[in-house]
């Protein structure tokens, strides 16, 4: 059930961030019929782990995610965050979607600030978090800059300071370096790395980037399209950082490959 | 033709100052009686007695505070009406047909079913101007609403936006291109109109200014008034793209 060699130290008990999801089914209405799209989703996400979830278009990703947040509410099963039921967004739960969805009408300082209007800070306070987060993505010098004035990498920065702002338990993140460039997303992937060793919260990030499913997550998550199931799990069980061309990375890749391309026929 | 703007900031004076060439030489010319085509410096010089005498002023004031109230009232009343028809389908399915029928019919056609219910004072004039705001602007608020990427709503609800912030930080911005857009085709129209309906009725505004020189056969006041409703169509427009850029400048060119 654990990982092989535990990425980060032994969580505190009360460590917040654990996901429970038991027997979830989803169907979307289509033409008039209930078609499954996600089925019979057990998953046990410890405190502080990164999950990575790859498996075909369409198989569900996306529509699993937006579960999580709370972006969907209609579902059959159990879904719990902590102990507490999920019904509907939450502060507690960050999302980072593949599109960066900044406002194009807010700099990235407002846009950024846009996420703790809920909580109601004074000016000052929300100034030095923001400040905080936007030198956190290393974004300094881009406050005043409106999203088309940035570069997709910046973007996608400013998006992941905006999740984060809030201190959500878990974050979850829908192929966020998807529309960027390989060396782009290299880098990316090297700084939300960094975050998450910083920040500790439990993050579920979908991808179809095999590599990098493996150079982040502690597990990956197979899934099997029409309706969406979990074909496999893959504990890989390696410290980080990682080393990117890691030998067990490599054979893990073939195997997850493999296992993508036997679906790819069916 | 925009970057020809900016590079060469007084090259759009040239064709006005063509035009009054062109006009300044036939009519002093000859060819043509002074009663008809009036010489610039004639018209000019009526312009500063209107202005020195102040009547000019008493029109320009009639004109403009209709305008500003009628297109007032249809702004406002259009951007209720519309946003409530991109929200609400009960609104579009008891309203829309009729709304849609209602904005085909021509602003000036209801101009004589107006002064039979409504007389022809300022009551007319204003609810014309009214009608000629509301439409494109009801219009022009339907679509910016309903157009709203649904992707910005779930972002506003995983932040738990307060609604006054999803309102005026998310909802209105993402609207205002729209929006905007219905506002400076809807001033345009109204301005257009009230110069119609002061043309046929009433005793002051700046369309009475031309109808009563006509009948005195004064043609240099009917050009001061023509030039002057033109200018002011133009700086009103102009004054709202101002605006416009101002207000959307996030946006990329
Ligand atoms: N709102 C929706 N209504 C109907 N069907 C949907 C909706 N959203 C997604 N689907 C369907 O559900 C399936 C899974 O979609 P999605 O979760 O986006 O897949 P993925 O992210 O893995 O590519 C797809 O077949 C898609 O067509
Ligand atoms: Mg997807």
């Amino acid at each position: 059930m654990t990982a092989i060699a535990p990425p980060i130290p032994p969580l505190a008990l009360d460590t917040p961030g654990a996901l429970s999801i038991r027997g979830l089914n989803k169907h979307y209405p289509i033409d008039g019929r209930r078609l499954p799209v996600l089925q019979h989703i057990d998953l046990q996400v410890q405190p502080g782990e990164f999950i990575a979830i790859v498996g075909a278009s369409g198989c569900g990703k996306s529509t699993l995610l937006r579960l999580i947040a709370g972006l969907e509410t209609d579902y059959e099963g159990q879904m719990q965050l902590d102990g507490k039921p999920i019904r509907g967004p939450s502060l507690d739960r960050g999302m980072v979607f593949q599109d960066h969805r900044l406002f194009p009408w807010k700099t990235v300082f407002d846009n950024i600030a846009l996420a703790l209007k809920h909580s109601r800070l004074d000016k000052a306070h929300v100034a030095a978090r923001v400040n905080e987060h936007i030198a956190l993505v290393g974004l300094q010098g881009f406050e005043h800059a409106y999203p088309h004035q940035l570069s997709g990498g910046m973007a996608q920065r400013a998006a992941i300071a905006r999740a984060l702002i809030t201190q959500p338990k878990l974050l979850l993140l829908d192929e966020p370096f998807g529309a960027l460039d390989a060396l782009t997303r290299v880098r990316m992937q090297q700084e939300l790395q960094r975050l998450w060793i910083q920040q500790r919260s439990t993050m579920i990030m979908v991808t179809h980037d095999v590599e990098e499913a493996l150079y982040l997550g502690d597990r990956v998550i197979v899934l099997e399209p029409r309706p969406g199931r979990i074909r496999h799990v893959i504990e890989v069980g390696l410290a980080h950082p990682r080393e990117r061309n890691a030998a067990r990375l490599q054979s893990l890749r073939q195997e997850i490959l493999g296992q993508l391309l036997s679906q790819a026929g069916h | 033709m925009r970057r020809a703007f900016n590079g060469q900031p007084l090259l759009w004076l040239l064709s006005p100052a063509a035009l009054l060439l062109a006009w300044a030489l036939a009519a002093n010319s000859g060819a043509f009686p002074v009663q008809l085509l009036v010489p610039p410096q004639a018209v000019y010089h009526s312009f500063t007695e209107l202005l020195v005498s102040g009547e000019l002023r008493e029109h320009l004031v009639a004109s403009l505070s209709r305008l500003g109230l009628g297109f007032g009232i249809g702004a406002v009343a259009g951007m209720a009406f519309g946003t409530a028809m991109a929200l609400s389908r009960n609104v579009e399915a008891f309203c829309g047909p009729l709304f849609h029928c209602v904005r085909q019919i021509p602003s000036i056609a209801l101009i004589p079913m107006f002064i039979l219910f409504f007389g022809v004072d300022d009551v007319f004039k204003v609810l014309i101007v009214t009608k000629a705001a509301f439409f494109p602007v009801a219009l022009a608020a339907c679509e910016g609403v309903r157009a709203i990427p649904r992707a910005y709503f779930e972002v506003a609800s995983l932040y738990r936006l307060p609604l006054r912030s999803l309102l005026t930080e998310v909802a209105l911005p993402a609207a205002a291109p729209t929006l905007l857009t219905g506002l400076r085709i809807g001033l345009s129209r109204a301005w257009m109109v009230l110069v119609a309906t002061e043309l046929l009725a009433g005793d002051i505004g700046l369309g009475q200014l031309i109808e009563m020189s006509r009948q005195m056969l004064r043609i240099d006041l009917v050009m001061v008034g023509v030039l002057l409703i033109g200018l002011i169509g133009f700086c009103l427009e102009g004054g709202f793209h101002l605006l416009e850029k101002r207000l959307l400048r996030w946006k990329p060119l």
